[in-house]
């Protein structure tokens, strides 16, 4: 009785606002999203099968924080639930395997943090390597910039096309005076980094005729992969990224052309990376949403990228691609495909 | 206007570093900078497994370096508390001569101008070393080496373990109801909050109900009475680590309120001996007088404020041996 993996769909998905900071606790950003994400479905928690969460305990500076953030989803009678220490985009990943199981038909998963909380440039070095790296204090700023050197030296970006990106992304500034401006960490200005966001996503997904009942035009999940490289930079290339271009070729990405593309590009340079590895040409739209540049709520922004590509399914879109990266220098990479059926 | 709390928290680590790491920090005692073969390759920092093939390396060290070739670099312009330098520092990927991949650490050069690929750098030594990546405190330009301070020499014994200090401060915001339900216990009140959808009523000052997923607002706030049975309770036995405080076998009781579905839990209990406490036992809050009032409330934690916690009312304990159930 199981579920054909391409009949799984997202029908459905909601996010807070996206701010520098925010009053409200990560269990009450998560009501907020779940409650947009279900409501317009016409459904309450009681429909929901199974949940899946990703958030981390690091940010949220609280041990078995996903318990509290259980609140939200109002796990009475007790429900099927997991979690993940990862972005909401892999929070989908399983939420998509457990579809497969064809016991059940709708699942809610989130993505949510308060990076604000806490100071990220000191947290994410405590949660590198603990013997080479974190002694160093070496911070997500440091592992970018190291990045976007190879990508240069590669021939992939300059910083010309980095301030390009940026302004694209943030439909602001101009290329001219972005490059007068003094670098942060060379060869990155602070128009090619991510802003601070806090913020929660929430996207339902739903199987076969359930989906169809439930709204009109399903966006099917046809292709989902991620994988990983070495944890240490030091043993990468870091001018290509091979776990995005497995990942792509094992969703099928190139069986079909995509319109739309929404990359977790949380520097200017990974867009190009990805865009180059990936072999995105001119005629696909890439961030119009404006991507980890413009809002980069961290353990959301994944989810929120696969989030924006169902929307370009939902208004009449045809394939739209969606990625989400974890760790350094794009460690991890999850590539989604998203189909619309007429 | 949400209230914010700071709070920091402290991990003392304390990793093991195994047979390939634990020999690379051992030797930096020595001065000495160890890679591990891996077929044609030296790896630099050694690892137990083939970073491309997951295959175990046997432990074949080379010794690299000490001066290297500067590959890819950053300039820290505004160094951090966790930095290795205090003043602006470039971090680069630093091939060591005879090795095949570069170590990430910091090159102390000055200025941004200083720094390119292709440049020549060697340690700054720490004249005490512990077995540790920063037993070099940086890289420095040149083909030289040196040492800060006087050199204590090597390690007696083999290093076979580090410390990590992870220390992080949070500023997380306090709910409305939190600090309501925290300003109504210095009025002796104990305050509840009902879900209008459910009808279960909560205690503790958090703002919502978990069933219905809804936020419980002032309209909701309930007053709970100031009696109750233990339905079940634990004996922690303390044992020491680092911010404990407590060195007796001390009690934690769970207190199902009178004519309520509430239950208090982890609460203190006062005039009640560990040896004595038992289920089905009758309590009253204890509130902390004027004298007793300190910021951080009485001894229960958080939104409960100034409530002390329970002491025995001399009432029968009650025989319900559905009780014990109770802890939510």
């Amino acid at each position: 009785m199981s579920t054909l993996s391409n009949d799984i769909a997202v029908i459905g998905w909601a996010q807070t606002p996206m701010v520098r900071h925010t009053d409200k606790s990560e269990t009450e950003l998560l009501l907020e999203a779940i409650t947009l994400a279900i409501t317009p479905l016409g459904l309450g928690r009681a429909d929901i099968d199974f949940t899946c969460l990703g958030s981390c305990d690091y940010i949220t500076g609280q041990a078995f924080s996903f318990v509290s953030n259980l609140d939200a989803i109002g796990a009475w009678p007790p429900k099927r639930d997991s979690h993940v220490e990862m972005d909401g985009a892999w929070a989908l990943y399983e939420a998509w395997l457990r579809l497969q199981e064809g016991d059940i038909e709708i699942a809610v998963v989130t993505g949510s943090g308060r990076s604000s909380t806490g100071d990220p440039a000191l947290i994410y070095p405590m949660e590198m390597d603990p013997y080479f790296l974190a002694p160093l204090g070496a911070d997500p700023l440091t592992f970018a910039a190291l990045q976007a050197r190879a990508v240069i030296a590669a021939g992939i970006a300059d910083e010309r096309s980095m301030a390009e990106v940026a302004v694209r992304a943030r439909g602001k500034g101009d290329v001219e005076s972005l490059l007068a401006e003094d670098y942060i960490r060379q060869p990155l200005r602070r128009h090619d980094v991510p802003p601070i966001t806090d913020g929660a996503a929430a996207m339902v997904l739903a199987t076969g005729d359930r989906a169809r009942q439930l709204v009109e035009r399903p966006a099917y999940v046809t292709g989902f992969d991620h994988r990983t490289e070495c944890h240490n930079p030091s043993f990468r290339a870091l001018g290509d990224s091979p776990s995005t271009r497995i990942a792509a070729e094992a969703a099928g990405l190139s069986d079909a052309p995509v319109e739309v593309a929404e990359l977790q590009a949380a520097f200017t340079h990974e867009e190009l990376l990805l865009r180059d590895v990936l072999g995105l040409g001119d005629d696909v739209a890439v961030n119009r949403s404006g991507g980890a540049l413009r809002e980069n709520p961290i353990m959301a922004t994944g989810l929120c990228r696969i989030g924006h590509a169902a929307d370009h399914i939902f208004g009449g879109g045809s394939r739209a691609l969606a990625h989400s990266t974890s760790g350094p220098c794009l460690q991890q990479n999850l590539i989604c495909i998203l189909e619309g059926r007429s | 206007m949400t209230r914010f709390i700071e709070s920091t928290i402290t991990f003392p680590y304390k990793r093991s570093l195994g047979p390939v790491v634990g020999a690379f920090m051992t030797a930096l005692t020595e001065k000495q900078i160890l890679g591990i073969r891996s077929q044609d390759a030296v790896l630099v920092p050694p690892m137990e497994w083939d970073p491309a093939t997951g295959a175990e390396l046997p432990h074949e060290f080379v010794e690299v370096g000490p001066a290297g070739t500067v590959e890819s670099w950053t300039w820290v312009v505004t160094p951090s508390v966790q930095h290795p330098l205090d003043h602006p520092f470039a971090f680069a990927m630093v091939r060591l001569d005879g090795a095949t991949t570069p170590l990430l650490h910091a090159v102390d050069a000055g200025t941004p101008e200083a720094m390119s690929e292709g440049m020549r750098v060697a340690p700054r030594w720490r004249g005490t070393r512990e077995g540790r990546i920063d037993d070099i405190i940086c890289f420095v330009p040149g083909e030289a080496a040196e040492t800060e301070g006087e050199d204590t020499g090597g390690a007696a014994e083999p290093v076979t373990r580090m410390d990590y200090l992870a220390s992080i401060t949070y500023r997380n915001p306090v709910p409305e109801a939190a600090d309501r339900a925290t300003e109504a216990s210095r009025e002796h009140r104990l305050l509840g909050l009902r879900c209008p959808t459910c009808g279960r009523v909560y205690a503790g000052g958090r703002g919502l109900c978990p069933v219905d997923a809804i936020e419980l607002g002032p309209d909701c706030e309930v007053d709970l009475p100031h009696k109750g049975t233990i339905t079940n309770f634990a004996i922690v036995t303390p044992v020491p680590y680092p911010g404990q405080t407590e060195t007796e076998p001390f009690v934690r009781a769970f207190v199902l309120l009178d004519g309520t579905d509430v239950i208090i839990p982890y609460s203190v209990v006062i005039e009640l001996p560990a040896d004595q406490i038992k289920v089905g036992q009758r309590v009253d809050a204890v509130w902390a007088s004027p004298a007793e009032e300190t910021d951080e409330g009485g001894g229960m934690a958080g939104s409960f404020g100034s409530l002390l916690g329970w002491i025995p009312n001399g009432e029968p304990d009650l025989d319900d041996p559905d009780l014990v159930n109770r802890i939510f």
